[in-house]
């Protein structure tokens, strides 16, 4: 084993080193994956302890021959498909930051963009019905997110390097939990009056946050509603506003999207004015 | 759930050297992660395709295909699924070639992580459709990736880890084989096995260092 002894640095690290076990095992959600890489782009001894640490999870495996097809499938594709140069991949958290599981192996890692990894089409045009919204009173709005719901709008959109990702990793730990959750996806969309929401959905959770939003004017409130495959909403509840920030999570409700209004503060049981922003599941 | 590996006349943990020997003398482990010269070779061909062309690539696939194969079969049940697995980290191994640093670790070692992690990728994925589909959340950790004895008994037999883990206490011996076998979190870990997530972490930790003891593992 490495001689460790040194650095006092290292102790505020501590926590990440003892991690290093289960990143080699693949054992650790996303929270304290981004904490150990943190420490990898910066700690020799960190990466060299990594290699031991997945030389024994390798010691496991049994070699087992697959079967011919297999073979014959790869050396096929080998033949038509380019290879990566070996540079260039770093630890940026934009390549890193794909789905759960994105870096590349070695602790270097650079994301290998392997061969089916989705690419950039993250983000998408979520919500062109957010374009669309403009022009809806509540009834057409909500209808729309719950139609798309019902006929399976791109549900599954991986979540994608982006800003907003980012910014949601740094919430709760049921928010990293989710965010692990290879099926998570995330929606946006600009909010009437000025001011971005964002929405990361996983398994029957919504996280709903937004900033830049302007301050609600003397007794006003903005409530966070849930939008029901039905078409109908119920509240979420009033967001509290802080700095143009507020967010929400919304736990194991059936809806399939969440709208916002500007309410009196003190809330209200159905919305009374248009929806300021509407982000479908 | 209780993982007990019956091994009834199973020595401690040998320190490095003498177990170094012992796998020597047996012959009975597939690949013990001590370097060989065979490994050798085959680091030297993955660095060799790495700038070369697709032919240069078969005798890569020949040495490593198996690890690759053997790796995803440790955490998927499924062969079919173990095989398109093999199939996406072989093509990867070729196009990130360039990628792999034979000072860090040997290629085996390299295949062998990249087909663990999708294979837990592919684990975790179907796991969260299920979950979807059944909205049971309990399922998350339940029946379905429990890790059963028998099927640890025989995926261990051959492993290189196989002796070693004789030396580790029953719960650190759990914890390890768990979260390896299953492809689960720490927290997922420790729901499975109802201890408290501090705890889990510790004997994992503990686990794979006296694993590493064992193994004579050591770089740099």
């Amino acid at each position: 084993m490495a001689d460790r002894t040194s650095t006092g640095a290292r102790s505020l690290r501590s926590g990440a080193w003892d991690l290093l076990p289960g990143y080699a095992l693949d054992a650790l959600d996303d929270a304290d994956r981004l904490a150990v890489e943190r420490l990898l782009e910066t700690d020799a001894d960190a990466r060299r302890s990594l290699d031991e640490y997945r030389e024994v999870v390798a010691a496991f495996a049994v070699e087992t021959e697959p079967p011919t097809f297999v073979r014959a499938n790869v050396l096929e594709r080998v033949r038509t498909t380019p290879q990566h140069p070996a540079t260039g991949a770093r630890f940026a958290p934009a390549a890193a930051d794909r789905v759960p599981h994105a870096d590349s192996t070695w602790a270097t890692p650079g994301a290998p963009e392997s061969g089916p990894s989705p690419d950039g089409t993250g983000d998408s045009d979520v919500l062109d019905l957010a374009a669309r919204r403009q022009r809806r009173r509540w009834g057409l709005a909500v209808a729309a997110v719950a139609a798309a719901a019902a006929i399976a709008f791109p549900t599954t959109i991986a979540v994608q390097v982006t800003a907003e990702r980012n910014q949601l990793r740094e919430q709760s730990e049921i928010v990293s939990e989710m965010l692990a959750d290879p099926d998570a996806s995330i929606r946006r969309a600009t909010v009437d009056g000025g001011g971005e929401a964002s929405m990361l959905v996983a398994d029957g959770d919504m996280y709903f946050r937004a900033d830049g939003l302007p301050q609600p004017d003397q007794g006003r409130t903005y409530q966070l509603w849930i939008v029901k495959a039905d078409g109908s909403v119920s509240s979420a509840g009033v967001l509290s506003w802080q700095d143009g920030e507020a967010s929400s999570l919304v736990r194991g409700s059936d809806g399939v999207g969440l709208a916002v209004s500007v309410e009196p503060e003190t809330g209200s049981e159905q919305p009374t004015t248009d929806p300021v922003v509407v982000l479908g599941a | 759930m209780t993982i007990t590996l019956s091994k009834p006349h199973s020595a401690p943990a040998a320190p490095a050297a003498s177990a170094r020997a012992f796998l020597g003398q047996t012959g009975a482990v597939a690949s013990p992660p001590t370097r060989t010269s065979s490994q050798d070779v085959v680091d030297a061909l993955l660095v060799k395709c790495a700038h070369g062309d697709p032919a240069s690539f078969t005798p890569v696939y020949d040495a490593l295909g198996s690890v690759a194969y053997g790796a995803a079969l440790g955490v998927l049940r499924d062969p079919h699924h173990a095989a398109e697995v093999t199939q996406e980290v072989m093509v990867e191994v070729w196009q990130t070639a360039a990628r792999f640093e034979p000072a860090r670790g040997s290629a085996r070692t390299w295949v062998a992580t990249l087909a663990r992690r999708r294979a837990v990728d592919r684990v975790r994925s179907e796991q969260a459709h299920r979950d979807r589909d059944q909205r049971d959340a309990d399922l998350r950790t339940g029946q379905a990736r429990d890790v059963v004895v028998e099927d640890v008994e025989r995926k261990l037999e051959g492993a290189a880890v196989r002796r070693c883990i004789e030396g580790l206490t029953s719960t650190q011996r759990e914890a390890v084989v768990v979260a390896y076998y299953g492809g689960l979190t720490y927290r997922e870990v420790a729901e499975q096995l109802d201890t408290a997530l501090p705890t889990v972490k510790s004997r994992i930790r503990d686990g794979l260092n006296r694993l590493r003891e064992c193994l004579g593992v050591r770089h740099g």
